[in-house]
């Protein structure tokens, strides 16, 4: 996936929606800009397959060495999938964030919030915007 | 001159066969232990522990204390912890076999002279918190805070407000040790803004203030080193809602003598003895954390405690003199009533939080500390503490900026955040820097709310000269190369440790062969 | 003041540079109204003979067991310490030396940090250690915490009556205000019986804490109690005596999950209660759940090995209400002396002293219980503590007419167990000579010169 493709979320996750089987299934990550600013991630705590998720809300933490930061749920379903070569290989957020280092799948149950979601051009002016 | 070979792992120091203890022969008639205890039970072999004579315990052990720094070898001007000068006495004085082999559960009428030190230290804390009574049962500062937040819980399920009492709010610049206290003694936790010369909110904290408070915890002198401006406010506004003021005693070394939480509206404190009064931090513990509380607050605390009985009949030691072999001359009075007693039977106790009753060990220290020091003395320590940080301050702030102003009480945080604008160097290249130059590193990047923070705590028992020498030489290294600098320590005995590997991959034991 | 240099003339030339009137000044901050305006009430300054002198009095007073012989146990022993864990545990760069925060100017108590943890799990047989919580007891209640987070929506924590007394006051007292159960189980023969376990466990017990050899002495089925515990679910928290492991099997042997242990009795002399060592060990699958610093290897940037702290963000300085535990010192001073300990007994030493204690609980049990007046309350092996009964039930006088003739004889049970009010626990250590064994019970046997106390 090409992060112009991707939607993205204020607190920095990105998602992609697609339509399997009639449902929408949104795959999560969160963007090389916070993987960039968190520096070093050394432990990450994915959400459990089958757990209800809410937007907006906490639903993984990533850890560096001296913090710890909540991962936002950009949608509200159920995770039916999570990244589980993930906690062995952290160093593929850094070098693939939006492929290869993707967190969770999560199955949408209420689209409300995707219209919040912020598309390329708007979240790389927030980074920006951050940046300073 | 460093000798690497003995500083190797203690197991790669090992040799089948060697040994150092060596026990007697059984005295008593033998009993094959398979028939004293069942098969299931008893291992085929003793734990793999390494086989080194005493030699070599002494010269690995000793090589690697030489890869410390310490209070008795180094200016250690790290902020919050209170590094201070640890008396020789006081060492001496807990290792007295009258103390160090008494045993936790012996009778009251066995150990009258630890009793009558750790009553007299129940008043003494007493004394100077302004609170009336004393629990020394906690083992730790962090312990202190639970114990007294269980205090403050017993005491509203008591009243009937514990369902309605669940907040606890403490500043965003509080240790982290308060919020997680608070959350282990079934409360929520409310973080209060803090001004930036560390002074609490106070739209804020009248914004997070309500019926719902159980508990606001301050730390006061606060943890950049000022004392509260707000303080009796704060408390007076905390107690109309109902709720308590805990006091996190942390800085006392800053006002012994001067002011007393109690009297400027604490209901319950806790002590680092390890910190205000001289207990050595032993390179992480053991500390202590005693804690005082309000009259309406004692029937609360952890059990058991000493008590005085009133009656007469037993000398009183204090007032007798003196022999000067320090023995009790005069014929065993042990078989009449003891004077003190522990006191068991309190059923408005939160219970115990520990075994036995304290770490004595520590609060002996600290007896000795307060005895040495007296009144006046207690005051002086504060008062040099407070004149040796402020001595530093004024030095200091011409070198990096430090936003809380000209003064302060034992410690002061100035910020690295204009040097690392300006030349690319971090709070932590300092600290590091600093270690070349035979000082340990001030406290870095705490509080989270001042950027690149570097806390500079030096104590009262440190000279002036030393901090002469400690300011010039901060001076000195802003003005390095900063390749220079992140590349520090040069001279320590390994350069930085790569904690992300660490983390990533953790390796917690070594590994057996 | 012993430990000041400033002089006058140096306060003065400190309060110029400062721009400070008065050291008074420098207090303003502080309201005046808010100012203690009198001196502190406590006794006047003592100098270091006065107080020395002054100390010894006190001592005086005290009977230790180097005055009367210790026969006292319940969790606290007068095993004998050996005098390199004082010489090293006396080094200013170990005791005078703050938490190994700056690892590069700390490797020394890094080192040992790493040593101590491994030294413990090689003792316990399990997969990590940290670096030392505050006590037995307290080690005991926060293993009950890990337990619970673990245990998901498991609120209930079952431990034997045969677990400390005080680690269960200690346990109680950590639930009081959070969604926690602990149920005590009563054990009449002195062990958990582990069927009457397996019909009080359930899907809501997250742990099940078992004190080997437990606080009779006696030694618990623990192959069957961990049974009992993972058919539940539960996790197994051990409590137990380091020294007895010189014999006993380890508790990762055993399957516990987490392993506790008050650790004083390597090294650290009895010192009335504390400070004193909780130890603590679990599985790798509960690792970041464990409380406490931890001290792992990696390298500097020259690529050389060294120690660090690691896994801090469980910790409450980074994690704050999210922490696992609020604990924030260790007694690191005390994991030195142990690995002292342990490194000079070896494994033969910790055998042999295992060895003497065993020896000498049984002969003195043989000899007291010789004589009519005196039985074993319980049936069950013991490994270095032993419960008596006393068929005259006045366990008072009895112990009072020991410490006369110069025994600390052992402790009342009817404190904690009102149905053991004729009992009394005796702990034999390996510094018990088979004169003070014979002694002892000569003590005990003897005719009573007083008469029963009245109660």
């Amino acid at each position: 996936m090409k992060p112009e493709d991707l939607h993205y979320a204020k607190t920095h996750e990105w998602v992609s929606v697609a339509e399997v089987a009639g449902q929408k299934i949104a795959t999560v990550g969160i963007s090389a800009f916070a993987v960039e600013a968190l520096t070093d991630l050394v432990f990450i705590e994915l959400p459990k397959v089958g757990a209800q998720v809410e937007a907006e809300q906490p639903f993984c933490e990533v850890e560096s060495v001296k913090a710890v930061s909540d991962v936002y749920a950009p949608v509200t379903g159920e995770v039916i999938e999570v990244n589980k070569t993930l906690p062995d290989k952290l160093e593929i957020l850094g070098s693939d964030p939006y492929n290869e280092g993707w967190i969770a799948k999560i199955r949408i149950t209420d689209e409300s919030n995707l219209a919040n979601l912020l598309d390329f051009t708007a979240y790389e002016k927030q980074c920006a915007e951050e940046g300073h | 001159m460093r000798n690497t070979r003995d500083t190797q792992l203690l197991f790669d120091l090992s040799k089948p066969g060697r040994r150092a203890a060596r026990l007697p022969a059984c005295d008593v008639p033998e009993t094959a232990i398979e028939d004293l205890l069942p098969a299931s039970a008893v291992a085929a072999a003793p734990p793999a522990l390494p086989e080194v004579p005493e030699p070599q315990i002494i010269r690995h052990y000793l090589n690697l204390s030489t890869l410390n720094m310490s209070v008795d070898t180094h200016f250690y001007p790290l902020g919050s912890c209170t590094m201070k000068y640890n008396p020789k006495r006081n060492e001496r004085a807990a290792a007295m076999p009258g103390f160090a082999d008494l045993h936790p559960l012996q009778p009251a009428e066995t150990i009258q002279g630890m009793l009558h030190v750790l009553y007299e230290m129940q008043q003494y804390l007493s004394e100077i918190s302004g609170l009336p009574a004393c629990s020394l049962q906690p083992a730790a500062g962090a312990q202190g805070e639970y114990a007294a937040l269980l205090v403050a819980a017993a005491y509203f399920r008591d009243i009937g407000q514990a369902a309605q009492r669940r907040k606890v709010l403490a500043p965003d610049n509080a240790h982290g040790t308060n919020p997680a206290s608070a959350v282990m003694a079934g409360f929520n936790t409310i973080t209060v803004k803090t001004r930036s010369n560390g002074g609490v909110d106070m739209e804020d904290f009248y914004k997070k203030l309500d019926d719902n408070i159980a508990v606001f915890m301050i730390t006061n002198p606060n943890t950049v080193g000022i004392f509260e401006p707000n303080m009796r406010e704060i408390a007076d506004a905390v107690h109309a809602k109902g709720g308590l003021v805990y006091l996190d005693g942390a800085n006392m070394n800053a006002i012994l003598g001067v002011t007393r939480p109690g009297d400027f509206g604490a209901d319950m404190q806790h002590y680092n003895p390890h910190k205000t009064f001289s207990g050595p931090h032993g390179g992480g513990g053991p500390g202590a954390g005693p804690i005082c509380v309000t009259e309406v607050l004692a029937k609360y605390l952890p059990s058991p405690m000493v008590v005085k009985e009133e009656e007469s009949g037993v000398r009183d030691q204090e007032s007798a003199g003196t022999s000067s072999l320090g023995r009790d001359l005069t014929p065993d009075s042990r078989h009449l009533t003891p004077k003190y007693r522990l006191d068991y039977n309190r059923p408005h106790s939160i219970g115990r939080v520990r075994s036995f009753f304290g770490n004595v060990g520590v609060l002996l220290r600290a007896y000795c500390y307060i005895r040495t020091h007296g009144p006046d003395g207690l005051r002086r320590v504060s008062e040099n503490a407070v004149l040796n940080a402020n001595y530093l301050l004024s030095k200091v702030k011409h070198i990096l900026p430090v936003p809380q102003g000209d003064r302060c009480m034992h410690e002061f945080v100035a910020s690295g955040s204009k040097l690392k604008a300006e030349r690319g160097v971090a709070a932590m290249d300092l600290a590091k820097r600093l270690l070349d130059f035979g000082y340990h590193a001030p406290t870095v990047y705490f509080p989270l709310t001042v950027p690149e923070a570097i806390m500079v705590e030096p104590t009262e028992t440190e000279s002036k000269e030393t901090l002469d020498a400690f300011a010039e030489t901060l001076f000195r290294i802003t003005g390095e190369d900063p390749e220079l600098l992140h590349e520090a320590p040069h001279t320590t005995a390994i350069s930085r440790p790569d904690e992300v590997q660490a983390a990533r991959n953790p390796m917690l034991c070594c590994r057996v062969d | 003041m012993p430990y000041h240099y400033n002089t006058p003339e140096d306060q003065r030339e400190m309060l110029d540079a400062i721009g400070a009137a008065s050291i008074d000044e420098l207090f303003a901050p502080i309201p005046d109204a808010l100012q203690l305006k009198r001196p502190l009430n406590l006794p006047p300054a003592l100098s270091e003979m006065e107080l020395d002198q002054h100390l010894r009095q006190l001592t005086a007073l005290n009977d230790h067991a180097g005055t009367k012989v210790c026969f006292l146990g319940g969790g606290s022993y007068d095993h004998f310490v050996p005098s390199v864990c004082d010489v090293i545990g006396s080094r200013s760069e170990f005791y005078t030396s703050y938490t190994p925060y700056q690892a590069e100017a700390s490797q020394g108590n890094l080192q040992v940090m790493f040593e101590y943890q491994s030294l413990i799990t090689r003792l316990t047989g399990l997969d990590v250690a940290n670096s030392s919580l505050y006590d037995g007891a307290s080690a005991a209640a926060e293993a009950a915490l890990m337990a619970l987070h673990a245990g998901g929506n498991r609120t209930k924590v079952i431990a034997p009556s045969t677990l400390h007394p005080e680690y269960r006051q200690t346990i109680a007292t950590y639930f009081e205000n959070i969604d926690a159960e602990l149920v005590t189980l009563d054990c009449p023969a002195g062990v958990l019986d582990a069927d009457a376990l397996a019909a009080a466990i359930d899907d809501r017990t997250a742990a099940v804490i078992l004190q080997q050899p437990n606080f009779f002495g006696c030694i618990e089925d623990a192959d069957r109690v961990a049974a009992v515990a993972k058919g539940a679910g539960a996790l197994l928290v051990a409590v137990f005596d380091p020294i007895s492991l010189g014999l006993l099997k380890r508790p990762g042997d055993y399957g516990a999950n987490i392993a506790v242990a008050e650790g004083h009795t390597l090294g650290t002399p009895m010192s009335y209660g504390g400070p004193y060592l909780g130890i603590m060990a679990c599985d790798n699958s509960l690792v970041r759940r464990m409380p406490g610093r931890i001290v792992g290897e990696t390298t500097d940037r020259r690529g050389k090995k060294c120690y660090v702290l690691t896994m801090q963000t469980r910790e409450q300085h980074i994690r704050r209400d999210k922490a696992t535990s609020n604990v924030c010192t260790n007694q690191a001073l005390f994991a030195v002396r142990a690995s002292v300990y342990l490194a000079q007994a070896g494994p033969q030493g910790l055998r042999e002293t295992a060895n003497l204690c065993l020896q000498k609980t049984r002969y003195l049990a043989e000899q007291l219980c010789q004589h009519d007046r005196f039985s074993q309350a319980f049936d069950a092996p013991t490994f270095k503590e032993v419960v008596i009964r006393d068929a005259e039930n006045n366990v008072a006088g009895l112990l009072r007419d020991a410490l006369d003739a110069g025994y600390l004889a052992g402790l009342p049970l009817g404190r904690w167990y009102p149905e053991l009010s004729d009992c009394f626990l005796v702990a034999v250590t390996e510094k018990r000579t088979k004169a003070d064994i014979d002694a002892l019970v000569k003590s005990l046997t003897a005719k009573s010169a007083r008469q029963p106390a009245h109660v």
